[in-house]
């Protein structure tokens, strides 16, 4: 059964200079700039279906597992992190041909919703725009991993 | 209360916003803070107040004036901490898709 919990969900998209085996291929290969196992300090990484990854970057540990794997059109897995306070999320990414580029989506869904997160919500569309208007980088928020994981910090 | 909460709290209304907007092109003295609002100046006092309290907003003298400046960092604060994977796979895909883009560039030379 589902659980009724409330979720967070957030979309990305980018297009990408190359065809999508590449592009696919690409995703899984941990010597490829961008991908999540690229900027880890440690990994396990089994791209198939049931196939488990966990990478780990500054003390912080990450899991999950593979649920669709379909080249060169899609990858879904799981994802679980202390940011999900524990509860798994998923990540769904999906590769779409354009001419002699891929249309990349990333959605990152389930993310658990708890108290601050809800009372973020009010203020949340202010922020955006408080940051496209004083920083002058779009929606974007620049990230610092330090301030998003303070117990990382010497 | 915690900060998010003070945050939260001192960009719920919109003079407080407009106030925000208006520091983030540099620091103020208090009349000038005032000057666009059709608002009793005691009105003005008490929304610096909450947003000083929130920390999006320091004061400073110098010489016989005191000088307004708006702070941003309990924006990226509050922002980081709950949007946290917005950041990360933005700055990953940043980073795949500029991959992508200096390989091109290399087969083309």
């Amino acid at each position: 059964m589902k659980n009724s919990k409330k979720t967070l969900e957030l979309k990305f998209e980018r297009t990408i200079p190359a065809l999508p085996n590449e592009v696919y291929d690409a995703w899984l290969n941990p010597k490829i700039p961008g991908n999540p196992w690229n900027a880890a300090e440690k990994f396990i990484l089994d791209p198939k279906v049931d196939g488990l990854f966990y990478w780990a970057l500054k003390g912080t540990s990450h899991y999950g597992r593979f649920t669709e794997i379909e080249r060169p059109g899609r990858i879904q897995h799981t994802w679980v992190s202390p940011n999900t306070l524990g509860e798994e999320s998923i990540v769904t990414l999906t590769f779409k041909q354009q001419g002699e580029e891929t249309f990349l989506a990333l959605v990152h869904s389930d993310l658990p919703d708890h108290e601050l997160a809800r009372a973020h919500e009010k203020g949340w569309n202010y922020f955006l725009e408080m940051f496209r208007e004083q920083f002058g980088n779009g929606s974007r928020i620049e990230y610092r991993w330090d301030d998003a994981h303070p117990s990382a910090k010497t | 209360m915690d900060q998010l909460s003070d945050v939260l709290i001192a960009i719920s209304h919109p003079t407080r916003r407009a106030i925000i907007g208006q520091l983030a092109n540099g620091p103020a003295r208090f009349l000038d803070v005032a000057k666009p609002f059709d608002t009793a100046l005691n009105a003005v006092t008490k929304h610096l107040k909450l947003l000083e309290r929130a920390g999006l907003i320091e004061r400073r003298k110098q010489g016989r004036e005191v000088y307004i400046s708006f702070r941003g960092e309990p924006l990226r604060e509050v922002a980081g901490w709950v949007h946290e994977y917005e950041g990360f796979w933005n700055e990953r895909l940043d980073q795949f898709a500029e991959y992508f883009k200096d390989k091109k560039k290399k087969e083309k030379k």
